[in-house]
């Protein structure tokens, strides 16, 4: 297949949208239904991503690809989230306080794992050897496919995401995140409930970080900073977090914007890409954050139709 | 009984700047109920004025040290005006004001970099002589740096316990309402405890910064500790956070001469924190049953 015409940028631009998509429905589901804010994503995004790639590349398995590739991928998924139930148990009863310290304490750990443990992850300097379980044609038809199936696996998180907004399950964790005492004193199992939520959300951010680390193909402990959280976090607040779409459109107006319009289409300065881009994409990202909710709290797309409906009937 | 002595004296010379900077971050804590995640970036902005102001002016550090308090708490006053107030006055509820905040020390740590330009910086002080104190070798400056940081931190603990103003200001964290009908100025009282927190941050970031380099991520990398400490010291006012934050520091040290890694002594401590504060909430909610 001949691709010459599509530029390898552009893939990359199109995967990182897709893959903080997907983050930020995860989060969607923590933060704009239980109202739990999650700062520590990029841990479990990191778990799954370092998982996936010592079992992957320090392991010697007795069969190859593509099997290889999906017990590591399905290993590096599970990882996660057992480290979601860990996290959700540890934070579970805590307040937002207690939630911060977790969450951030937890990517912190994660951070430092991956940068002192130099026989397993190849510390700072980084670890090789990922790559894709397939061959069919060139580097750019492989990453081109790798969007397709990633893009895929964040098509099974809307579904998800869709059918637990319709669900009981989706109703308690607007519960939980409205009015915990009271769904407790109702008889609902409010601790359970965030547990199984930290595991499920947790697996699927470790899943999308296997992934990421397979387009990447070398890991490094840079990869697990701040900015993932940051772009998933302001993009679901832009979006607006109560609504399953919210993330989606925010990805697209926020990262989407820099890395497919300023980086491939505006006329910038070559000087720039190296630090001057990132720096102001963070800067502008923050500055959105809070721009967003002062003056917007629900996003662009507001607040859920059924809490719409409720004000409309009975006021604020 | 070498582990201990070590451990002392790294502990308390090392992590010195943790103790102001959790003062600071206690004070508006305990005022506002609000987790200001932006407070790293005071930490970090007094490490950028202080290393600006010794590098342009030639100025010897101690001499910087005031500047570059001032100079962070009116920036932390600034926060408060431009961000915090107006959010206050919007009714942003208590998590969107943890995210907006998160938001601000993203746009602060990164708009800096515009400011002050990219590279690592560092202060340009005279390398210091050492002294043996209890078997370990200290240098003359990180000796220094601790007998300020005690003296601030003191004089802050004596400013809140003892003052005047620091009456108004523990009234006003207490009770706004009767603060108010008791004739304090709410916002007078307010403004002085952005700014003192400011100030304390900013020289924890001074003395961060002169003992290591200046980088944008120094008030970060210290955050999680500043916020643990404040956390578990809980309401034992800033007595407690002095408490936690020196045994945090001695506790760091040890850890790390066990472990031969710091980062190690980080996550072992991280995670007794968050164990700790897990048994904490589980013990004040079975308090609560009848």
């Amino acid at each position: 297949m001949n691709l010459d015409w599509l530029d390898a940028f552009l893939i990359y631009g199109f995967f990182t949208i897709v893959v903080v998509s997907g983050l930020g429905l995860l989060l969607h589901l923590q933060l704009g239904l239980a109202r739990i804010a999650n700062f520590g994503v990029v841990g479990f995004f990191g778990i799954g991503m370092y998982s996936f790639g010592v079992l992957y590349v320090k392991v010697d398995w007795p069969f190859g690809d593509p099997w290889q590739f999906l017990v590591c991928i399905a290993a590096g998924t599970l990882a996660a989230g057992l480290s979601g139930v860990v996290v959700g148990w540890l934070v579970g009863d805590l307040n937002e306080d207690g939630v911060l310290v977790g969450t951030l304490g937890f990517a912190t750990a994660v951070f430092i794992l991956a940068t002192t443990e130099k026989e397993l992850t190849g510390g700072a300097q980084g670890m090789g050897g990922l790559q894709f379980p397939y061959d069919v044609g060139g580097v750019k038809a492989n990453e081109l496919l790798w969007l397709v199936i990633t893009a895929a696996v964040v098509g099974g998180i809307v579904f998800y995401v869709w059918r637990v907004h319709r669900s009981p399950y989706g109703r308690l964790l607007v519960a939980v995140g409205s009015n915990e005492p009271l769904a407790r004193s109702l008889g609902k199992p409010t601790f359970r409930t965030k547990l199984w939520l930290f595991a499920v959300t947790s697996a699927g951010m470790g899943l999308l970080g296997a992934m990421y680390g397979v387009m990447e193909r070398f890991l490094r402990p840079t990869n697990l900073g701040v900015d993932i959280t940051l772009a998933a976090m302001v993009a679901l607040v832009l979006g607006g977090s109560a609504r399953v779409w919210g993330a989606v459109v925010g990805v697209v107006l926020t990262v989407g914007f820099f890395d497919i319009i300023v980086q491939n289409y505006l006329p910038v300065p070559v000087e720039w890409y190296s630090q001057a881009l990132p720096v102001m994409r963070e800067a502008l990202f923050g500055a959105a954050l809070i721009l967003v909710l002062m003056f917007r709290p629900f996003g662009i797309l507001g607040d859920m139709r059924r809490d719409k409906l409720m004000r409309s009937l009975h006021g604020d | 009984m070498q582990l201990i002595g070590d451990s002392l004296v790294i502990g308390l010379t090392e992590h010195a700047p943790l103790v102001l900077a959790a003062i600071g971050f206690a004070l508006l804590y305990r005022l506002t109920g609000l987790m200001n995640v932006a407070y790293s970036e005071t930490v970090t902005l007094g490490a950028y004025f202080g290393m600006w102001v010794n590098t342009t002016f030639d100025l010897n550090f101690y001499a910087v040290l005031l500047p570059a308090g001032i100079m962070a708490g009116l920036v932390s006053v600034g926060t408060y005006f431009a961000v915090f107030r107006p959010a206050k006055r919007r009714n942003v509820g208590t998590l969107e004001l943890v995210i907006i905040s998160f938001g601000l020390s993203i746009f602060m740590r990164y708009g800096l970099q515009f400011v002050f330009g990219y590279p690592v910086r560092f202060y340009d002080v005279p390398p210091p002589d050492t002294l043996r104190v209890l078997g370990t070798g200290v240098s003359t400056f990180r000796l220094l740096a601790l007998v300020s940081v005690a003296v601030v931190s003191l004089a802050l603990y004596w400013f809140i316990q003892k003052s005047r103003l620091g009456l108004q200001i523990r009234a006003l964290a207490s009770d706004e309402g009767l603060a108010q009908a008791s004739g304090i100025r709410p916002l007078f009282v307010t403004v002085l405890i952005w700014f003192i927190a400011g100030v304390a941050g900013g020289l924890a970031g001074a003395f961060y910064g002169v003992g290591s380099s200046v980088v944008p991520f120094l008030g970060w990398r210290q955050f999680l500790f500043i916020l643990l400490v404040v956390l578990v010291a809980g309401k034992r006012g800033l007595g407690g956070v002095i408490v936690v934050g020196t045994a945090t520091g001695i506790a760091l040290a040890a850890l790390t001469l066990q472990t031969h890694q710091a980062y190690y002594a980080q996550v072992i401590l991280i995670a007794g924190f968050v164990l700790f504060l897990k048994w904490r909430s589980k013990r004040t909610a079975e308090a609560g049953k009848v």
